[in-house]
């Protein structure tokens, strides 16, 4: 059950600096918007818009990749698991290009979910930055 | 810590102050922000999640989805009426049925608060959230400074919910950015 907030130990100060992660979760943040819009057409929403939405995928992707050579422990984990979700998202895409009707709403249901799971991972992977700069400050 | 958040506000413009500072605050690096949605009672008790114009399917497992996270803020019980209201009702109105129950007690009975943890009373807004935070000062300070009444429930205890997912949890079906409907300008 859900209780009234209480106050908690006030940690230490943390870095202010976003880091590529950040960025990381920015871009993700944004092919999730992007999919949900294009979504929203439906049929409406055109080979180009698919083809634009696998080359953002992709994109990330690479980026998230990158990233991972950077961290270590839970984060690369997190990062990984992220990349595992970008590809699903875009093999995904690639079925919603081929498919009509009801096929259609599926692959489109998956792509978002692929495309949502990615940035939970990027944004649980920030956390754990975060968390771990404050703890390293103690 | 990883906590699911619920703000209640008195009208939906505070409300959407409250998400706007929610994200702010992530934005800072004070917590990390990983969903968020709005929904509103109406004085005819119906509960309604601001969603996107989107594909009908997703707006439909969107209500599900908060519906039962509903029920899981307001306690084992509201989450089992939660989740099975929501997913016949759909969108508009997804899965508040459970909550409702409960509030619907919670109007008349002056316990009900400490029975169903999270009330959200009829005209009232609230923001829900999945975040994580080392500490909950930056929240409580930014919302109680803005008139919002925070709820908390550790995600772990959510977890044990027979509604929790682990392949598609509560959280995964609120808005992972800041998403105001343009009708809520700030």
């Amino acid at each position: 059950m859900a209780q009234p907030a209480t106050t908690s130990p006030k940690p230490v100060a943390r870095t202010e600096v976003k880091d590529a992660i950040d960025h990381l979760r920015s871009s993700a943040q944004e092919l999730h918007k992007a999919i949900s819009d294009a979504a929203a057409k439906r049929s409406g929403a055109t080979k180009a818009d698919i083809a634009a939405l696998t080359e953002k995928a992709k994109t990330v992707a690479q980026s998230a990749k990158a990233s991972i050579k950077a961290e270590h422990g839970k984060v690369a984990k997190q990062l990984t698991d992220a990349v595992s979700h970008l590809e699903a998202t875009q093999a995904n895409l690639s079925q919603s290009a081929k498919a009509t009707g009801t096929a259609f709403d599926t692959a489109v249901k998956k792509v978002l979910a692929e495309a949502r799971a990615s940035v939970q991972k990027i944004s649980e992977a920030v956390a754990e930055k975060r968390s771990a700069a404050a703890g390293n400050t103690k | 810590m990883r906590n699911f958040v619920a703000i209640v506000f008195d009208d939906s413009r505070k409300a959407y102050e409250g998400l706007h500072a929610l994200w702010q605050l992530d934005d800072g690096a004070d917590i990390t922000v990983h969903g968020t949605g709005v929904i509103h009672r109406d004085q005819l008790g119906h509960i309604q999640v601001d969603t996107k114009d989107t594909h009908p399917a997703l707006g439909t497992a969107l209500g599900v989805g908060i519906g039962a996270l509903l029920g899981a803020l307001a306690g084992p019980a509201g989450a089992a009426v939660g989740a099975a209201g929501g997913a016949g009702i759909g969108a508009a109105t997804g899965g508040a049925v459970g909550l409702m129950t409960d509030l619907d007690r919670a109007d008349t009975r002056e316990e009900a608060a400490d029975e169903t943890g999270f009330v959200l009373g009829a005209g009232q807004s609230a923001v829900i959230a999945d975040v994580s935070e080392d500490w909950t000062t930056p929240i409580d300070r930014a919302m109680q400074k803005l008139g919002g009444k925070i709820y908390r429930r550790a995600r772990s205890d959510i977890r044990d919910d027979s509604w929790f997912s682990p392949e598609y949890p509560y959280g995964y079906y609120l808005y992972p950015y800041e998403y105001i409907p343009p009708t809520y300008p700030l």
